[in-house]
């Protein structure tokens, strides 16, 4: 079985009389180690199908295998730990939190995970010296430029080693310099092994991905990677 | 989660809250200080009256009288307090002896040489002596014919006669210890009222302007000038009383006593009324029961005569009655307070919400990077304990401050009013840790329901929200 292997899978939203199918059917195998991007117009399903993916939802059908695990079998506590252990999040809008130092953002999932104090410091300071913020570590989100505060995220994404990260369009709100030194991040990391899943409307982050997915309508409509 | 980073991640969202934070502990600052004060008021009161209680008078002894006394008019039922009653009563089981306590009712005047002097004049069964809880100063407590037990102040009533005053003043009209305003009641029992709060001491102190002096009495023999008026004739009459013992004084009214045998009781109102009394028939006056030495025996003996239709009154039963009547007073003005502590406790509960609204999407985040339910519940739940413990903290300083304020004026005022002030404010050690526990206990309550609230945000939707 792929590492990460999607059956059937099915959300739907319902609005009154409307139902929105988010995903209608989606079936997808990926194999550790990817660089997988989603592509596709506004509201085809490419959030949703990256939160199912993410633990952060529930799927109306179908299931979720990753890594051996039957995910959308897990109760909360499971799901959180699957989190807390397997998936490391970007988005869009960085989602740093205003009053904490760049420092305490990095180190924040790692209280979660239970690291002692003196290693998520360690920690946290190897990271964002590795994102080349080695002298920023005492700035707020808002003293940072938008590159800055991804690659802040970037490095809270990785904190705990997840297996997989994931990419809510992580360049979206930047400008195409500061996107360039994400991107050049994310290869470094699929390099080291990590399984990659973006979502983007960037074509110079399709450029470097390994596989391009491209969704309509809640249904995968191509897949390069398709053997 | 570990409990440090817990505390250190609740200090540092209280902290970007702060504003809203204090007000929020104010409510709970009013309401703990509200606790404290007020609980350390009636713990105060209560302790006061109690100990004024219990260092008053035996508590061993009961006041008997019979109910007419009290209950008014003319109930037929009312028993005597005859001869026969005593033996009865006599038998009740922890019941050590029993005495009719009579006191005199007449005029009467003390002499010694050139000096004045009064005293409570009392009759009593000499064969109960022993168990009166006499402290003895001088002497040998025996009462015999023409022979008396002093009370320690008799002594310090004496003074220096003038021609002018000794002619026309009489025994009670100095409003003096020896006046006989307090007939009937028990052994000080005038001072009920004084002893509430300390206050009054139970006696009013003399006013006279002439030179009084401590006289030691024992062994010496005093003249008691008595006066009855016969159809507008005024007749005198002197007996002579030898002081056999003194005793220790014990701070209450019956310092002034005068206890002499009924024997020698007798023929004074045989006198003084011109006939004999008819104790044999329409009873004494008042009984003095003396029980064991334990308070739920006493307790228990002043139910039982109760129970046989006379009124029956001890130290021990008033004590009992006025410090469950404080405990109720406490726990009414505790619940008033604990309700200015439950309208705090709806302030956390907004504030919480307001803190879980406005953090949606960081409570998102933390669910997207691994935080599970019961860190996110921790957390909130942890900052609405802390609001609490700040806010009781602060109210437990402020409240022990107003009440030692409350205390001075307090002790102004019954300095002020001629009786030796104590304490009116008792904190007790319970009550600041109870206080504080309550406040953190709201506290929790409160954040029960915006913690629930934050768990169920559906990360998705959070970490949408604008
Ligand atoms: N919470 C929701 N309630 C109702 N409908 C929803 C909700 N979330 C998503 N949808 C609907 O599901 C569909 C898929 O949404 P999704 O966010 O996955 O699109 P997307 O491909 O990520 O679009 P975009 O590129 O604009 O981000 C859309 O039609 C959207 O309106
Ligand atoms: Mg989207």
């Amino acid at each position: 079985m792929a590492f990460i292997s999607i059956r059937g899978l099915r959300r739907r939203y319902v609005m009154g009389e409307v139902i929105v199918k988010a995903l209608d059917g989606v079936d997808l195998e990926v194999e550790e180690g990817e660089f997988l991007c989603l592509m596709g117009p506004s509201g085809s399903g490419k959030s949703t199908l990256l939160n199912l993916l993410g633990g952060l939802d529930s799927p109306d059908e179908g299931s979720i295998v990753v890594n051996g695990q039957e995910i959308t079998k897990l109760d909360q506590n499971g799901l959180s730990l699957y989190r807390q252990r397997q998936i490391g999040y970007i988005f869009q809008s960085f989602n740093l939190i205003a009053t904490m130092t760049t420092l305490q953002n990095v180190e924040f999932p790692m209280m979660f995970s239970g690291v002692s104090r003196p290693d998520r410091r360690r920690r946290a300071t190897e990271a964002l010296i590795k994102v080349g913020l080695g002298d920023r570590i005492r700035h707020r989100p808002t003293e940072l430029s938008g590159g800055q505060q991804q690659r802040v995220a970037v490095a809270r994404g990785l904190i705990n080693n997840p297996t997989i990260l994931l990419g809510d369009e992580p360049t979206g709100n930047l400008d195409s310099k500061m996107s360039e030194e994400i991107l050049n991040m994310l290869v470094e990391v699929n390099r080291n092994g990590q399984t990659l899943v973006v979502v983007t409307h960037d074509p110079r982050v399709s450029g470097y991905a390994g596989r391009i997915i491209h969704m309509l309508d809640g249904r995968i409509v191509s897949d390069d990677g398709k053997h | 989660m570990r409990l440090l980073d817990l505390v250190t991640l609740v200090l540092s969202n209280l902290n970007r809250m702060r504003g809203r934070v204090v007000m929020t502990a104010m409510g709970v600052v009013i309401g703990t200080s509200a606790i404290v004060v007020l609980i350390a008021l009636s713990t105060g009161l209560k302790q006061q009256t109690v100990d004024n209680f219990s260092s008053f008078g035996t508590l061993n002894q009961i006041t008997v009288f019979s109910r007419s006394r009290f209950g008014g008019s003319s109930d037929e039922d009312t028993v005597s307090l005859t001869p026969e009653i005593i033996k009865e009563i006599s038998q009740i089981e922890g019941v050590v002896a029993v005495t009719p306590y009579e006191q005199f009712s007449g005029q009467t005047t003390l002499r010694l040489n050139r000096m004045q002097g009064f005293g409570s004049l009392y009759g009593i069964d000499p064969s109960v002596v022993p168990y009166m809880g006499f402290e003895l100063a001088e002497g040998d407590a025996l009462l015999s014919r023409n022979t008396v037990i002093i009370g320690a102040s008799v002594g310090d009533g004496f003074s220096e006669v003038t021609t002018s005053t000794r002619s026309t003043s009489g025994g009670g009209d100095r409003g003096g210890p020896g006046g006989n305003r307090n007939g009937g009641m028990p052994p000080g029992g005038g001072g009920i009222e004084g002893m509430l709060f300390g206050m009054g001491g139970g006696r009013s102190e003399e006013e006279s302007t002439e030179e009084e002096s401590t006289l030691d009495l024992y062994g010496r023999t005093l003249l008691l000038d008595m006066t009855r008026s016969n159809d507008g004739e005024t007749d005198t009459r002197t007996v002579r009383l030898r002081v056999g013992s003194v005793l220790e004084s014990t701070g209450g009214n019956e310092d002034y006593n005068i206890y002499m045998s009924m024997g020698d009781l007798e023929s004074l109102v045989t006198w003084s009324n011109g006939k004999r009394p008819t104790w044999n028939s329409s009873g004494y006056t008042q009984l003095l029961v003396i029980a064991e030495q334990d308070a739920q025996i006493t307790l228990d003996v002043t139910k039982e005569i109760t129970d046989r239709g006379f009124n029956a009154m001890s130290t021990t039963s008033v004590v009992e009655s006025l410090s469950s009547t404080f405990s109720l007073i406490q726990a009414v003005l505790g619940g008033i307070a604990s309700i200015a502590l439950l309208v705090a406790a709806i302030g956390i509960a907004n504030t919480m919400v307001m803190a879980v609204l406005e953090r949606t999407r960081e409570i998102g985040l933390m669910k997207a990077i691994g935080a599970r339910n019961r860190d996110i519940l921790s957390v909130f739940i942890t900052e609405a304990t802390a609001i609490g413990l700040l806010g009781g903290l602060m109210g437990v300083l402020i409240g022990a401050g107003v009440a030692q304020i409350v205390d001075l004026f307090a002790a102004g005022y019954l300095s002020s009013s001629g009786s030796e002030a104590s304490s009116v404010v008792v904190i007790p050690l319970w009550l600041p840790v109870f206080a504080i526990g309550f406040s953190m206990f709201i506290g929790m309550a409160a954040g029960i329901y915006p913690a629930f609230r934050a768990v169920q945000l559906d990360p998705v939707n959070a970490l949408k929200y604008e």
